[in-house]
């Protein structure tokens, strides 16, 4: 890099976060530090630019983005939300801390149907909330836990993360899928347990019979098969992720409505209109993000920033993926994840290659990373979110959610550790998406080292 | 979820005679949402009954962009874009007008930038075209400069009321960011 590039990066960064922090919204703080940036210090014409906002989102991969977030978004709106805390319940509401159980269930089972933290933390606030301040739970570890839990959206399946970083890195979508469903179990077991040593204690109820688990469990069927209906569809080949949320949202509005909320369909012209305003918010920032991230490119910033790495890191995957979240825990503390994933994905395959790193973990690592991101200041959407439902001081739902940071730290750590953590999975459903095929002579699996 | 399509909030910064150009955008981009649906469903059909529907990925791609970017417009005047929590929004008196104007300015500059070089593009879309149907890409590049334009309107809107009643929002920082997550200014609970 010649030190006018690494000048020009520096005016570009700085330019972003100056206007981000004075309110302009990211992906014109985005847009603004490109086009002052190409003009000054490049010979790449402004078009060539408006045109590259244009390719970061032609990408037909990116609609099942949109299809996840109406599914949330009717889920919610339809209240069938209700029957699937109910089963939450009837699971866990008998432990110590019976409702924060209930939460970190309910949103592990929700995440496998919408794919969107807003819409979990929204679904079960405007359901547990009151439930939990009846009880007396302080209204800050009641924020800081739905927020933390919420996250876990981000890790499971259909992950709108996991299908921005499979269609920007080239990444097997069902692959991420499947890896991801380990560390967002893993974040929601630690928040039982957690909640289980230190939170509330609440009103202890009697274990549910097996009566009520089965009736609670038959309410909750329906709408708990999306996440089959998803993974199954794309790992039996029949659909692409796509194809997958289209067919969701199809389920739900002809099968899910009609038997669980009739009277939903007079407002699904609403949802529809709300859902498609939604999606242009993160879409527009991939475009921005995406046109942010060629330029950083072609002033070989990943060169520069992978250099780094390995002067520190060496050629250890372990190593250099503990940098990598180390980078990525402060930029995700300003930057909100996909925008992250967009500007960082060239460096990201840079240090893939660096580390001999299997693409899958790579990713989902990155994806927990900065679903992380969603709880920490100050730019922690959710933890704003929840902390705005519950009524209660920001700071002090920060405080609150400060402990639970650990949870996501030691997860972080296992999954780059024990890279088998989050591969075994994909291993055993779905050894093509690791690069892995079966070998025409000998009929045996074989797959690449990493 | 609440009903209102047009946002109520920070209205001293609003003209009435936009409300029908949001409510429009809103249909459009729920229009655009159920259009690639369609599309997906009828490329999916037609697989599965062996008849495949050629055109069908050229319409989810149209209906997909056109609905990014006529919902990024639209998200300026419901304030809805994502942002870092804004240091000026705590500000008063001649810092927040010197910052409310260097914000609206810069969102202008990127709507000028938009519409200008994307009509270029636009213009330079004629000749590619989309296969199958040999459609001119030009008609999915056009949704930038209306993008920008569209942007254009509701930054000087904005800009006008603001200089005319005062910038001060009505929300709060964290309420702006739940407004923005939600796509609706109206009480969740």
């Amino acid at each position: 890099m010649t030190g006018n590039s690494g000048v020009a990066i520096l005016v570009m960064a700085a330019i972003a976060v100056l206007l981000g922090y004075l309110g302009v919204p990211v992906a014109f703080a985005l847009m603004a530090s490109v086009f002052v940036v190409v003009v000054l210090f490049t010979h790449i014409s402004l078009a060539s630019i408006v045109g590259q906002l244009f390719n970061g989102v032609n990408t037909l991969t990116l609609l099942a983005v949109p299809f996840f977030l109406l599914v949330g978004e009717l889920m919610v709106s339809a209240n069938i939300t209700i029957r699937i805390v109910n089963f939450a319940q009837a699971l866990v509401g008998h432990l110590r801390s019976g409702l924060a159980q209930v939460v970190s269930v309910f949103s592990l089972f929700f995440a496998g149907i919408s794919g969107s933290s807003t819409a979990d933390v929204v679904a079960i606030s405007t359901v547990l909330m009151p439930e939990m301040k009846r009880e007396g739970y302080d209204p800050a570890f009641t924020a800081a836990l739905i927020a933390s839990a919420s996250t876990i959206a981000n890790m499971v399946p259909p992950s709108i993360l996991a299908v921005v970083y499979g269609s920007v890195g080239n990444v097997s979508i069902g692959g991420l899928f499947l890896a991801g469903a380990t560390p967002g179990v893993m974040v929601a077991l630690g928040l039982m347990i957690y909640s289980y040593y230190f939170g509330p204690v609440g009103i202890r109820k009697g274990r549910a019979t097996f009566v009520d688990l089965a009736v609670a469990f038959k309410a909750a069927a329906l709408p708990l098969l999306i996440p089959f209906i998803i993974v199954g569809g794309i790992l039996t080949g029949q659909f692409t992720p796509v194809e997958a949320g289209m067919v969701a949202i199809l389920y739900v509005i002809l099968v899910l409505l009609p038997l669980h909320s009739r009277g939903h369909f007079k407002r699904l012209p609403h949802s529809f209109m709300h859902a498609g305003a939604l999606y242009a918010l993160p879409l527009m920032a991939v475009a921005s993000a995406s046109a942010f991230g060629w330029v950083l490119a072609y002033l070989r910033g990943p060169d520069v920033v992978s250099g780094w790495i390995e002067h520190a890191a060496g050629h250890n995957g372990i190593a250099i993926m503990f940098l990598i979240v180390l980078i990525l825990v402060i930029v995700g503390d300003f930057l909100e994840g996909i925008p992250a994933i967009i500007i960082f994905m060239p460096l990201i395959l840079e240090l893939v290659k660096l580390g001999h790193i299997q693409p899958v973990h790579m990713g989902v690592v990155i994806i927990v990373t900065l679903a992380f991101g969603n709880i920490t200041p100050p730019y922690g959407l959710q933890l704003l979110l929840a902390s705005s439902l519950a009524k209660v001081a920001w700071s002090r739902a920060l405080v609150a959610c400060l402990p639970l940071y650990a949870i996501f730290f030691i997860v972080i750590a296992l999954i780059i550790v024990i890279p088998d953590l989050t591969l075994w999975l994909p291993r055993w459903l779905f050894p093509q998406s690791l690069g892995c095929f079966t070998n025409p002579m000998t009929h045996v699996l074989t797959c690449p080292q990493s | 979820m609440p009903d209102a399509i047009v946002f109520e909030t920070d209205r001293h910064l609003k003209w009435r005679a936009l409300d029908g150009l949001e409510r429009a955008l809103m249909a459009a981009c729920g229009l655009c949402l159920l259009g690639f649906t369609l599309a997906e469903l009828g490329d999916v059909l037609g697989r599965m009954l062996h008849h495949p529907l050629a055109s069908a990925q050229e319409f989810s791609s149209g209906f997909f962009i056109w609905g990014i970017f006529l919902g990024g417009a639209v998200a300026v005047r419901r304030d809805t874009n994502f942002r870092i929590g804004a240091i000026s929004d705590k500000w008063t008196g001649t810092p927040r007008l010197v910052a409310e104007l260097v914000k609206r300015a810069v969102m202008l500059a990127v709507a000028v930038v938009l519409t200008v070089f994307g009509y270029l593009n636009f213009l330079h879309g004629f000749g590619s075209f989309m296969a199958p149907s040999e459609t001119p890409i030009a008609v999915l590049y056009a949704a930038i400069p209306v993008s920008g334009l569209l942007i254009a309107i509701f930054v000087i809107e904005g800009l006008i009321c603001g200089l005319r009643n005062g910038f001060a929002g009505e929300l709060t920082d964290v309420e702006r960011a739940v407004a923005a997550s939600t796509a609706t200014d109206q009480p969740i609970a």
